[in-house]
C-alpha cells in the first residue's frame, strides 16, 4: 500500500505531446481508474507510472519515493495487461513463481506465495495448466495473479477486461472490486469503458488529449461535470446539448455559478453555469441528461421521434428538434411514443448545467 | 487452371525429386555386375539373364545312372549375396546331333530347349523343370564329366547391402570422412546459431544508437560471396597460423621435436569460416522471428524483474524453438554439402577430408564401379535426412498460443 504522486508529468513522442503536464495525487489504498476515449494517453500514463516508458519531465513518487530512475521491477508495482501476456511455455505455477524466482526467493517461500495467491482467486486446480489450456477468464485470473504473487505496493490495470466477453466481464469487473477490498491494495485502472470506472472507481481521472480533464469520485463527476467533455463522456445515453446563448449571469447562489439560457426555443433559468469566464450574450451550450427529460405536454424541449429502443429496463428515445438538434430521453417507465410523432419533455432546471 | 492438371504437376515435380535419389539408393543396393549391366528401372522386376552353371563338381567321378540336382543350388553354391532366385526359362543347347540329311553323320546345333523337353548331354537324357531341379539319367551307371551349361533365367528382383560394407568397413575413407564431416559440421552449426540468437535479440528488443543501420549492414553481408572472400580469409588464416607458430616455438620446446608448425587450413578454421558466412542470414532470420514475438511478454517480465539476459534465457530461447530450428537445419545441410570452403579452406590431410570431397575423390578412384560410388552418396545423405526428421518435432504449431490475445 502506498501514495502515489505525479508531478508536472509530460510525455511526448517526438514532436507529440502524449502526456501534458498532469498533477495527481493517489491515496493510500484508493482505487483511481483513469478514462478517456482512445488515445487520449491514459495507457501511456500507466506505463510512465510502471516505468516502461520514461517520462520527458516530471516527478513520479510511489510510497514518497521518487522513482524516475527506477527500472519497473524496483517501482513496486504490479501490472495486469490486456493481452494478458502470460508466459506460454510455463505452467500457471511458474508463470506466477517467475517473479520471485528472479528475486532469489526460496523454494518454499514461493510455493506459499504462489498458493495463497492461488486460493485468493480460487484457480489452485489451475496450477499445472499451460495458459494455451485455459479459457479467457482463467487467463486474466492468472495475470492478475500474477500481480497479486509479488505483494506490490500498487496494482496497475491496463484494460484488463477488453479481451473478455460481456458477461465474464462484468463477472470478473466484481471479482476485481472484491479483490480490491480484500488486499486493500492502491490501484490504478485504466479503461475506456465508462460502466467500469463508475462502478469500480474511489476516484475517477479523466482524461483527453493528455491532459487531465478532472479528477473526483464518480457520482461529483456525473452530478457536477468540470466541462462539456466530462459531462459528455460519462452517462450513458450521452448528455444532450442545445446551442444558444448566456441571457444572464446571476452570479454566485449557493451551488457556485448561475445563469440563464437561451436557444433553440428554450428558455431557461438559474441553471448552474460551469463555465466561468462567460458574459451576457456569450454563445453557451444546456446540457440535459437523458434521464432527468421527462414526458410534459407543455415542456420546453419538443422534437420528432425518430427512433424508440426498448431496452427492457429502460426505453431510450431518439428525437430531433424543429431547428436539426438530435437528442435523447431515457426513461425508466415505457413511454407511449412512436416513431414520428410530435413529444415534448421538461426538465428541472437543477439537474441541468451550462458549458 | 484445374485440380486435376495441378495434382498432376505436383506429382511430375515430386518424381522429378525423388527420382535420382530412388535411382542413388537402388543402384547401391544392386550387385556390381547388375548395377554395370542394367539400369536401376529395371532391378524392381523379374528380368531374363543368362547364368553358367556346371552340372556338377569336377572332383566328383562316382559312376551314377541318375544324377538330381537343382540349378540354383548349383548357381548358388559360391555366393554370398544377390543370390540367384526365379524361372528357369530355357537353356542353349549346344552340341553334336545325327544330321537327319547324312544319316550316319552329326552335326554342330545351338538350340534353346525349355523346361520339360528332354535334352542330350553326353549320351544322357537331361530334363530339368522351370524351378531348377533336373535329372540327368544314363542307361547304366556312369561317371560323366561335369558339363557347363547356359541357363536363361528369368530371374527376381535381388538387393543386397554388399556395397554399403564394402565403402563403411573394408576402406578407411568413408569412415574418416563421416567423422570429419560431424567434426566441422556440429561446432559450425552450434557456434553462428548461438551468436545470432544473442545477436537477433539484441537487434530485436534493445535500445542502442545506431542499432538500425548496424542492422542494415549486417544483412547486407548476405550478398558478399563466398568465392570472393577466399583470398584475404586464407591470407588471415596463415598470419594467424604463422603467429600462432612463433608463440608455440617460444613457450614450449616443440622445437627438439619440429612440432611447431600450427596448420593454416584446419577444422578450427572451417568453423570460422562457416561460422562467419552463415551469421548474416542468421542474425536476419532470428531476428525477424524473435521481433514479433508479443512485446508484452518482454514488459511483463521486465516488471517481473528480469534483466535482458533473462529474458533472453527465459523466454526468448523458448519461445523461439521453431525458428532455431529451422536454422539450425539450414545450416547443418549448407555446412554438411559444402565442397567449396572445405576445399579452400580445409585440411588437405586425407585423414581429415569432409564428406563431398572424399565424395569427388572416390569419382577419380571407383570411375565405374556404380554401386560403391552411390552407397557413399547415399551415406552422405542419410545424415542431413535424420538430423531434418529429429528436428521435426520442434516445428511445433501454436508455441505461444494462451500468451497473448488471439495468440
Amino acid at each position: 500500500m502506498a501514495r502515489v504522486s505525479l508531478r508536472g508529468v509530460s510525455k511526448s513522442f517526438g514532436k507529440v505531446d502524449v502526456i501534458r503536464d498532469v498533477d495527481l495525487d493517489i491515496d493510500n489504498g484508493e482505487f483511481v481508474v483513469f478514462v478517456g476515449p482512445s488515445g487520449c494517453g491514459k495507457s501511456t500514463l500507466l506505463r510512465l507510472i510502471s516505468g516502461l516508458e520514461n517520462l520527458s519531465s516530471g516527478e513520479i513518487y510511489i510510497a514518497d519515493r521518487p522513482v524516475m530512475d527506477l527500472p519497473p521491477s524496483k517501482r513496486g508495482i504490479a501490472m495486469v495487461f490486456q493481452s494478458y501476456a502470460l508466459y506460454p511455455h510455463m505452467t500457471v505455477y511458474h508463470n506466477m513463481a517467475f517473479s520471485l524466482d528472479l528475486e532469489g526467493k526460496s523454494k518454499k517461500e514461493i510455493r506459499e506465495r504462489v498458493e495463497a495467491a492461488a486460493t485468493i482467486l480460487q484457480m489452485e486446480h489451475l496450477l499445472d495448466r499451460r495458459p494455451a489450456a485455459l479459457s479467457g477468464g482463467q487467463r486474466q485470473r492468472v495475470a492478475i495473479g500474477r500481480a497479486i504473487v509479488r505483494n506490490p505496493d500498487v496494482f496497475l490495470f491496463d484494460e484488463p477486461l477488453s479481451n473478455l466477453d460481456a458477461a465474464l466481464r462484468h463477472d470478473t469487473r466484481v471479482e476485481i472490486a472484491k479483490l480490491h477490498r480484500q488486499l486493500d491494495a492502491t490501484t490504478i485502472y485504466v479503461t475506456h469503458d465508462q460502466v467500469e470506472a463508475m462502478t469500480l472507481a474511489d476516484k475517477i481521472v479523466v482524461l483527453k488529449d493528455g491532459e487531465v480533464m478532472q479528477v473526483g469520485a464518480p457520482m461529483e463527476l456525473f452530478h457536477n461535470p468540470a466541462n462539456e467533455f466530462v459531462a459528455g463522456f460519462l452517462g450513458s445515453p450521452k448528455m444532450n446539448f442545445f446551442d444558444g446563448v448566456l441571457t444572464g449571469a446571476s452570479g454566485v447562489s449557493s451551488g457556485g455559478l448561475q445563469g440563464s439560457f437561451s436557444g433553440e426555443g428554450l428558455e431557461v433559468d438559474a441553471v448552474r453555469l460551469v463555465s466561468e469566464n462567460k458574459n451576457n450574450g456569450d454563445r453557451v451550450r444546456l446540457g440535459v441528461r437523458p434521464q432527468h427529460l421527462f414526458l410534459d405536454t407543455t415542456g420546453p424541449v419538443t422534437g420528432t421521434v425518430t427512433l424508440v429502443e426498448q431496452l427492457g429496463t429502460e426505453t431510450v428515445v431518439e428525437l430531433i428538434t424543429q431547428q436539426g438538434t438530435p437528442f435523447r430521453v431515457a426513461s425508466a417507465e415505457n413511454l407511449s411514443v412512436t416513431a414520428g410523432q410530435q413529444a415534448s419533455f421538461g426538465f428541472d432546471a437543477s439537474s441541468a448545467h451550462l458549458f | 487452371m484445374t485440380r486435376t492438371f495441378k495434382h498432376i504437376i505436383l506429382a511430375l515435380i515430386v518424381v522429378i525429386w525423388v527420382l535420382p535419389f530412388v535411382a542413388l539408393v537402388t543402384t547401391s543396393l544392386r550387385s556390381e555386375t547388375a548395377s554395370k549391366t542394367s539400369g536401376f528401372w529395371t532391378a524392381f522386376t523379374p528380368t531374363e539373364l543368362g547364368h553358367r552353371f556346371g552340372t556338377h563338381d569336377r572332383d566328383q567321378s562316382e559312376p551314377f545312372t541318375t544324377m538330381s540336382g537343382n540349378i540354383f543350388e548349383r548357381l548358388n553354391g559360391d555366393r554370398e549375396s544377390f543370390e540367384i532366385t526365379g524361372e528357369v526359362n530355357s537353356i542353349l543347347f549346344k552340341g553334336r546331333v545325327p544330321d537327319p540329311e547324312k544319316p550316319g553323320k552329326t552335326k554342330l546345333i545351338k538350340k534353346l530347349v525349355y523346361a520339360g523337353e528332354v535334352m542330350d548331354v553326353r549320351g544322357g537324357e537331361f530334363v530339368f523343370q522351370s524351378s531348377g531341379d533336373f535329372t540327368w539319367t544314363f542307361p547304366e551307371a556312369t561317371a560323366p564329366k561335369a558339363k557347363n551349361l547356359d541357363a536363361f533365367i528369368n530371374q527376381d528382383p535381388v538387393f543386397g547391402t554388399d556395397a554399403y560394407i564394402e565403402v563403411l568397413f573394408e576402406n578407411e575413407n568413408v569412415p574418416n570422412a563421416l567423422i570429419s564431416s560431424f567434426i566441422v559440421t556440429i561446432p559450425a552449426t552450434i557456434i553462428p546459431i548461438t551468436i545470432a540468437a544473442f545477436a537477433a535479440y539484441a537487434f530485436a528488443w534493445m535500445r542502442f544508437p545506431g542499432r538500425d543501420w548496424l542492422f542494415v549492414i549486417v544483412v547486407s553481408l548476405m550478398v558478399v560471396p563466398t568465392q570472393l572472400a577466399f583470398l584475404p580469409v586464407l591470407q588471415g588464416f596463415s598470419g594467424i597460423a604463422s603467429w600462432a607458430t612463433s608463440l608455440n616455438a617460444w613457450l614450449t620446446d616443440c622445437e627438439v621435436t619440429r612440432t611447431c608448425k600450427v596448420p593454416s587450413k584446419s577444422f578450427a578454421s572451417l568453423w570460422v569460416t562457416h561460422t562467419a558466412f552463415g551469421l548474416p542470414l542468421a542474425i536476419y532470420l532470428l531476428r525477424n522471428y524473435i521481433v514479433g514475438l508479443p512485446k508484452e511478454l518482454l514488459e511483463s517480465a521486465r516488471i517481473d524483474g528480469a534483466s535482458h539476459l533473462k529474458i533472453f534465457t527465459r523466454l526468448i530461447i523458448p519461445l523461439s524453438v521453431p525458428a532455431l530450428a529451422s536454422f539450425s537445419i539450414f545450416q547443418f545441410l549448407w555446412v554438411w554439402n559444402d565442397l567449396i570452403v572445405a576445399l579452400y579452406i580445409g585440411s588437405a590431410d586425407s585423414a581429415d577430408l569432409v564428406f563431398p570431397i572424399r565424395l569427388q575423390k572416390q569419382l577419380g578412384t571407383f570411375k565405374d564401379q556404380l554401386h560403391l560410388l552411390n552407397a557413399s552418396a547415399v551415406i552422405s545423405i542419410i545424415v542431413p535426412v535424420i538430423v531434418f526428421l529429429s528436428m521435426q518435432r520442434y516445428f511445433i504449431r501454436g508455441l505461444l498460443a494462451g500468451s497473448v490475445k488471439g495468440g
